[in-house]
């Protein structure tokens, strides 16, 4: 029987040593499930607009999503939240899989995705165990108007090409040009902007400083499937269940 | 033929191949490079960026101080404001839809005016379309004209006072009516305008029915102290909600407890009774409200007396009073609207459940009910609909011949019991100031479309504010798309023709100046500047004006509890055997963000579902009613009026409850909203919150039949199989215990 074996500390993929490693920390407790995130996310990646079929067909675009699980019948019954985005996975599956290397590590932590690179295989979707992938099914349209609100600064993505979260690399690229050093919490992706109950904390894990550094070493942080070895670069912290009254 | 060099030359200077080769021969060397084919997009964009502060109270919701990055003249993304003090920076998403109201395909884009009563419409210029609404003013009876507006507090309120006055009556219309919250807070607190909440620094928090972290006020403002709520110290609040639903508030409480419909106000004096018989409460507030009485005055509230009507054991009543006035967890937090004042018995609820707060001396105190300086601004309230209920059968006698309306579509919004419709048909004229043809705007005879909010100007009074005063400044962040005109430009621009002397703004934007000079002049809050132009550019850019100096101290002194009033039966039980619950979702709100396909694709909190209505079903009422998942069912109230509903069975659900979302079953609003999915309004009782006259939208019972037809739910669960491997160990993704851990952000 063969099976497969994860390296347990990944080779870089370049010999640059890396200046940052951006890592996003999720806190269950915080999060409300309002969804401010999702919207935000398709606004400032040019997501096509998931319309009823797509729910129905269950090829919706979302690249963070909010999870719903329930727990127990009524009147005992909680409903439990988890945003589930890429998690930009250090020893990531979907990497080895894909046949053109459209999808590499780039030596700050993310998972890159080359538009240009992909043929639509889908090797690295049935990889991700976060379900983390969105294949184009169709050609993204938008209504003439609503073209003028697109962001100038992402690609559109063609029918046939997988995608998923960058971590907003363009905010990235933007605020770190240049610069040698970028104070914590001086950008961030687009979700994390906008989470009003600052549930999702973006930042430098190499910075030590850093708020997403001090905040994976909290005792409720676990990594989804972590025991696959996919070296995630996001932490999440567990929800507080309180005793019943 | 041969060439030689020279003939060549002589030929290729004479052509275009000429410029090719000598250039090529002149190439630098750095020209030969190779160049690296993956230019990334963003190396190519031409064009900079900025980003303009603004401020908005959009689509029926709350107010969001907000960064708009405009390039190249078109707005790109909303951020929220990191000054401003209600969303300090984060934004909800329908403040991200903005864009798309903007960028609409649907917009109306010229005014239109009809060809004959339900005639067609004829596109007009904007000259002849103003000159014609001037003519219809001028020749208009004050005692047969109505205008009709969403509620707004501001520059847009004053000029729709001074325009109506002398002209017409000014009336509002919101859906689900906060009458009975005002109502409720004026009988506690004696105030005139809404409280905040100090969720942030609460320790323990009751809440009954208020969805305030999904679609309540201002929820992107609580969700700022929820998380400082749980993780912001090291001593984690705890929540407790009472509901008959399980809304996404209910979903993130720590204990939530199911109620039946309409009896809040009974729990909450029941909770009061325990305080107060065991000593816990505070003895002067105690004293106060029960007349000096004591736990005399509430022994028929006895939890044993009232667990078999509010359907919450005594038991649980008990725990959560004791719970509720534990002095070592620390502030404890009584919040009550959405549901719990939608019934007939709505201010009694509500006065009960705010009343909780005084018997643990939690008003104006950190974790506690923050009261609200009254800030002196314009305001137009909405109407009851008690008054809803007179305007339609003046209409329909034919006493009104003439409806303005802004921003308020009562035809969809309104009981179909009442036949909105029906009446405004009957009106000579009406006209709308409309962006979109909603329902209302449809039976319009004359159309003055107005910009969106990100293409004007406005000063915004928010309501509630965060405990002092703010005036959010509204700019128009890009130049309108449509070339329409805003409608508080056009109501100055007659008003200038008409000579109306209550109104000295020739334009909007001096009328918010007006405000800025009277706020500069004060001298006082987070701009000061000696001069009104300095005061203008720096308010602007910080999206707003705020005086944290000036707060309301000292608690109001406690008036005697309410007397019980029971939920109206406005139905027979056995012939409708469900309690309707209707309810907001954080995208469509009442119906107002339906033409905004961001916001009809963001799925329900608990359900995940979008685009569509459905109706949420315990698993065993949809076992008795002998349906399935994604059946379509007929949904009827004792006014005649059906609605078909997919079937969601909901683990969550009551047994004896059915819940609706509004928000869907529009006839028109684009084509993002038309025709899809049922309005619940429709089946509505036209029933009345006794002491208010509001819409009493929670007290309509409902039977559920089944249809032999069935249809997908366009929903998010169930897209990914959730695998457990069969090697890997089970993570616990909760924690067990109050603590929060190491290290709090």
């Amino acid at each position: 029987m063969t099976t497969l074996q994860f390296q347990e500390n990944p080779t870089p993929t370049t010999q640059r040593p890396p200046r940052h490693h951006w890592n996003m920390v999720v806190d269950i407790d915080r999060c409300t499930s309002c969804r401010a995130c999702v919207i935000a996310c398709e606004a400032e990646n040019n997501i096509p607009i998931n319309t009823e079929d797509r729910f129905t067909q269950q090829r919706v675009n979302q690249w963070i999503r909010i999870e719903r699980y329930w727990e127990g019948e009524f009147p005992n019954v909680k409903a439990r939240y988890i945003p589930m985005l890429c998690q930009h996975c250090d020893n990531a599956p979907c990497e080895p899989v894909c046949p053109v290397y459209a999808t590499y590590h780039n030596n700050e932590g993310l998972n890159v995705q080359v538009y240009n690179r992909c043929v639509g295989t889908r090797y690295c979707a049935n990889a991700c165990p976060y379900h983390a992938r969105n294949f184009n099914y169709w050609e993204p349209v938008w209504p003439e108007d609503f073209r003028n609100y697109l962001n100038p600064d992402v690609t559109i993505r063609s029918r046939g090409i997988m995608e998923k979260c960058t971590f907003c690399v363009q905010r990235i690229r933007r605020a770190t040009r240049g610069r040698q050093d970028v104070a914590d919490g001086a950008f961030a992706p687009a979700c994390v902007q906008a989470c009003p109950s600052d549930a999702l904390v973006f930042g430098d894990i190499l910075d030590e400083n850093s708020k997403v550094a001090k905040l994976s070493k909290n005792e409720r942080h676990y990594m989804v499937r972590e025991v696959l070895g996919t070296l995630p670069s996001i932490t999440y912290l567990k929800k507080v269940e309180a005793d019943a009254l | 033929m041969a060439l030689t060099r020279r003939q060549f030359l002589k030929w290729a200077g004479a052509t275009g191949i000429g410029a090719v080769v000598f250039n090529g021969c002149a190439a630098p060397d750095a020209a030969i490079l190779v160049q690296s084919p993956l230019d990334i997009p963003e190396d190519l964009v031409t064009g900079r960026d900025n980003y303009y502060a603004t401020t908005t109270e959009s689509l029926g919701y709350a107010t969001e101080g907000l960064l708009v990055r405009v390039m190249e003249g078109r707005a790109k993304k909303v951020e929220g404001n990191p000054d401003f003090p209600l969303n300090t920076g984060k934004h909800s998403a329908r403040a991200e839809a903005l864009l798309q109201s903007a960028y609409h395909p649907d917009r109306i884009r010229e005014p239109l005016v009809r060809v004959g009563k339900g005639g067609p419409w004829r596109r007009e210029s904007w000259d002849s379309a103003v000159t014609r609404f001037t003519d219809l003013m001028r020749g208009a009876d004050p005692a047969r004209t109505l205008f009709i507006t969403s509620p707004t507090a501001g520059q847009m309120a004053a000029v729709l006072q001074g325009f109506a006055a002398g002209r017409g009556e000014l009336h509002g219309f919101e859906p689900l009516s906060q009458a009975p919250l005002r109502a409720a807070v004026k009988n506690v607190f004696d105030a005139d305008v809404l409280p905040t909440f100090d969720i942030a620094h609460a320790r323990f928090i009751l809440n009954f029915g208020a969805d305030f972290l999904g679609t309540w006020l201002n929820p992107v403002h609580h969700a700022r102290g929820y998380g400082e709520f749980r993780q912001g110290t090291d001593r984690r609040g705890y929540l407790v909600h009472i509901e008959p639903r399980m809304s996404l508030t209910a979903s993130n409480a720590d204990q939530w407890v199911y109620n039946n419909p309409g009896t809040e106000g009974l729990l909450a004096l029941s909770i009061a009774y325990v305080l107060i018989s065991e000593r816990r409460a505070e003895a002067g507030a105690a004293n106060a409200l029960t007349g000096g009485r004591g736990a005399d005055a509430l022994s028929a509230y006895a939890p044993g007396a009232v667990a078999a009507a509010t359907g919450v054991s005594a038991e649980m009543i008990t725990k959560i009073a004791h719970a509720f006035a534990e002095p070592a967890r620390g502030p404890a937090l009584a919040i009550g609207g959405g549901i719990a004042g939608a019934h007939t018995n709505g201010v009694f609820n509500l006065t009960a459940i705010y009343a909780l707060n005084q018997l643990v001396g939690n008003v104006n105190r950190e974790g506690g009910v923050i009261l609200n300086p009254v800030f002196a601004a314009s305001r137009v309230t909405a109407s009851p609909l008690r008054t809803w209920k007179q305007l339609v059968e003046r209409m329909n006698d034919r006493e009104i011949d003439l409806v303005v309306v802004r921003d308020a579509n009562f035809v969809y919004g309104l009981p179909a019991a009442l036949n909105a419709a029906q009446a405004l048909r009957r009106v000579p004229t009406v006209v709308s100031f409309g962006s979109f043809l909603d329902e209302t705007t449809a039976l319009a005879d004359l159309i003055l479309p107005s910009t969106t909010p990100l293409e004007e100007w406005g000063a915004v009074v928010p309501e509630p504010a965060p405990g002092y005063a703010v005036v959010g400044f509204q700019q128009p962040v890009i130049r309108p798309y449509t070339g329409n005109i805003s409608t508080g430009d056009v109501l100055l621009r007659v008003a200038r023709d008409l000579n109306i002397a209550a109104l000295p703004w020739e334009t909007m934007r001096d009328a918010v100046r007006d405000l800025a000079r009277q706020l500069q002049q004060g001298n006082r809050g987070s701009v000061v500047a000696p001069t009104l132009e300095e005061f203008w550019k720096r308010a602007l850019e910080r999206g707003g004006w705020w005086d944290m100096g000036q707060r309301l101290t000292g608690a109001p002194a406690p008036r005697p509890l309410p007397e019980r009033a029971d939920p109206e039966q406005v139905s027979d039980a056995n012939q409708f055997p469900f309690a309707l619950v209707p309810f907001e979702t954080p995208g469509l709100g009442a119906g107002e963000g339906a033409h905004l396909p961001w916001l009809q694709s963001l799925p329900d909190a608990v359900s995940t579902i979008t685009w569509q209505t459905w109706v949420e079903l315990n698993p065993h009422t949809a076992e008795r009613l002998g349906v399935r998942q994604e059946d379509v069912v007929l949904i009827e109230s004792s006014t005649g009026h059906v609605i078909r509903a997919i079937v969601y069975v909901n683990r969550a659900a009551p047994p004896d409850v059915v819940a609706v979302p509004f928000g869907q079953g529009h006839a028109h609003y684009t084509s993002y909203a038309a025709n899809r999915g049922s309005n619940v309004f429709d089946i509505l009782e036209p029933a009345e919150e006794r002491e208010t006259g509001a819409l009493a939208w929670g007290a309509t019972r409902v039977r559920v039949t089944k249809t032999r037809s069935r249809q997908a739910l366009s929903k998010l669960e169930g897209h990914w199989d959730s695998v457990q491997f069969a090697d890997s160990p089970i993570i616990e993704i909760t924690r067990q215990g109050q603590s929060n851990g190491n290290g709090t952000h």
